[in-house]
C-alpha cells in the first residue's frame, strides 16, 4: 500500500470541523485524500453523493452521466444550474464541484454505465456508488463490483421512500441477491422530491466516507428502507443467496 | 389469525394504503399469503406479486418481521399471528 498523502495547512483548515469527529481525525482525512470514488450518475441522488464527497475531501471522483440538462431535472439535480439547460450535465457538475472544492480531482465521463465501460470504471476506484435510474446499470455496477472486489453503495429512491444497500463483495449480500432478475415493473420516470433524493444521497456519501476512512461500521446484510411520509427508518436483514448468479460462488 | 401487511413504493401507490391487518388461516405459508394478496388486491397490484405464469415474482423483496425471505423459500416459511409482512417492490430512482 502507498503511504497516505500529507495534508496541507490549507486542507487542515478546510476540513477542521470534521477532523474533530471521533475516530476520524487527521488519519481519516488522509485516507479520504488517498481515495478514488466512482459515482454512476450525478442526478438527484448521485449529484448529492458527489457534492458531499467533494466537500469532505475525497481525493479523486470519477463521475459518469450522459445527456444534456432539462428544465424538469432542476427540482432535484442540485449540481445543475438553470443556465446549464440544454448543455451536458457533466459539465455543470464538474464546474460546481471545482467551485466547491478545487483540491478534489474530478474525472468526468459523459457516458452512462454499460457493459462496455463498467469494468474499467469500477476497477479504477476504491469504492463505487450506484445511483442510476435503471436496473440494467445498477446490476452491471453490482456485477463488476463483486467481480473486482470493490465495495459498492447502492442508493435508490421512489416518491418519499429511499433505500440504501452496502455491498462488501464476498462478505455481504449483493444487489442480485435481493433482485435476482431485472425487475420488470420499474419505470424510468418516477415521482421525486429533491429533498428525498438528497437524503438518500447524503446517507450514501456517509457510508462511502466511512468505508474510505475506516470509520464506524458498514451495515452488513442490512438494507435501509426509509419513508419520509411518516419519517420511519427501518432496516431489513438480508442474506446472501447461495444460488446468486453474481456472488453465489465467491 | 390476524397479521399485518405493509405496502411500500409503487405497490403502495397502486394499493392506495400503507398497511392493513388481514385475517388468514393458521398454518399457512408466506407463498400462500402472497398468492392470496394477489387475488384480493386491485388488479394492478398482482404483477408486483406474481409473474404472468402465476409464480412468485422473484424481484419482489418480501420481509417477514423485518427479515427478507427470498421467493424460493417462501413456501417453507410459515406465517404466524401478529407477524408483519412488508412488500418492497424494487426501486431505482436516482
Ligand atoms: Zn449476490
Amino acid at each position: 500500500m502507498l503511504p497516505l498523502p500529507e495534508l496541507t495547512a490549507d486542507e487542515r483548515s478546510r476540513y477542521e470541523w470534521q477532523l474533530w469527529v471521533r475516530g476520524f481525525g487527521e488519519e481519516g482525512q488522509r485516507r479520504l485524500k488517498a481515495a478514488t470514488v466512482f459515482v454512476s450518475r450525478i442526478g438527484g441522488v448521485g449529484g448529492t453523493v458527489a457534492m458531499q464527497l467533494a466537500a469532505a475531501g475525497v481525493g479523486r471522483l470519477i463521475l459518469a452521466h450522459a445527456g444534456d440538462l432539462r428544465l424538469n431535472d432542476l427540482n432535484r439535480q442540485l449540481l445543475m444550474t438553470t443556465d446549464g439547460i440544454g448543455k451536458p450535465r457533466i459539465e455543470s457538475a464538474v464546474r460546481r464541484l471545482r467551485e466547491l472544492n478545487p483540491y478534489v480531482l474530478v474525472d468526468a465521463i459523459g457516458e452512462n454505465v454499460s457493459a462496455a465501460n463498467a469494468e474499467r470504471l469500477v476497477g479504477s476506484a476504491d469504492v463505487v456508488v450506484s445511483a442510476a435510474p435503471l436496473f440494467e446499470e445498477r446490476l452491471e455496477m453490482n456485477r463488476q463490483a463483486v467481480r473486482r472486489g470493490v465495495p459498492l453503495v447502492d442508493c435508490a429512491m421512489y416518491e418519499l421512500e429511499g433505500r440504501l444497500l452496502t455491498v462488501l463483495p464476498g462478505r455481504t449480500p449483493c444487489l442480485s441477491c435481493l433482485y435476482p432478475e431485472k425487475p420488470p415493473h420499474w419505470k424510468r420516470e418516477f415521482p421525486v422530491f429533491g429533498a428525498v433524493a438528497s437524503t438518500v444521497g447524503s446517507l450514501a456519501a456517509m457510508e462511502v466516507i466511512k468505508l474510505a476512512a475506516g470509520l464506524g461500521d458498514p451495515p452488513k446484510g442490512r438494507l435501509l428502507n426509509f419513508d419520509l411520509r411518516d419519517l420511519t427508518f427501518t432496516t431489513i436483514t438480508v442474506d446472501r443467496r447461495t444460488d446468486c448468479a453474481v456472488c453465489g460462488s465467491r | 389469525m390476524r397479521l399485518r401487511v405493509q405496502y411500500t413504493a409503487q405497490l403502495r401507490t397502486v394499493v392506495g394504503r400503507t398497511e392493513e391487518e388481514i385475517e388468514f388461516p393458521e398454518g399457512s405459508n408466506l407463498a400462500e399469503l402472497l398468492v392470496h394478496l394477489a387475488s384480493e388486491l386491485r388488479r394492478e397490484a398482482a404483477p408486483f406479486l406474481l409473474t404472468a405464469g402465476g409464480e412468485l415474482q422473484p424481484s419482489l423483496l418480501v420481509a417477514l418481521n423485518h427479515g427478507a425471505v427470498s421467493s424460493c423459500n417462501a413456501r417453507a416459511v410459515l406465517v404466524n399471528a401478529g407477524d408483519v409482512v412488508t412488500l418492497l417492490p424494487p426501486i431505482a430512482g436516482g
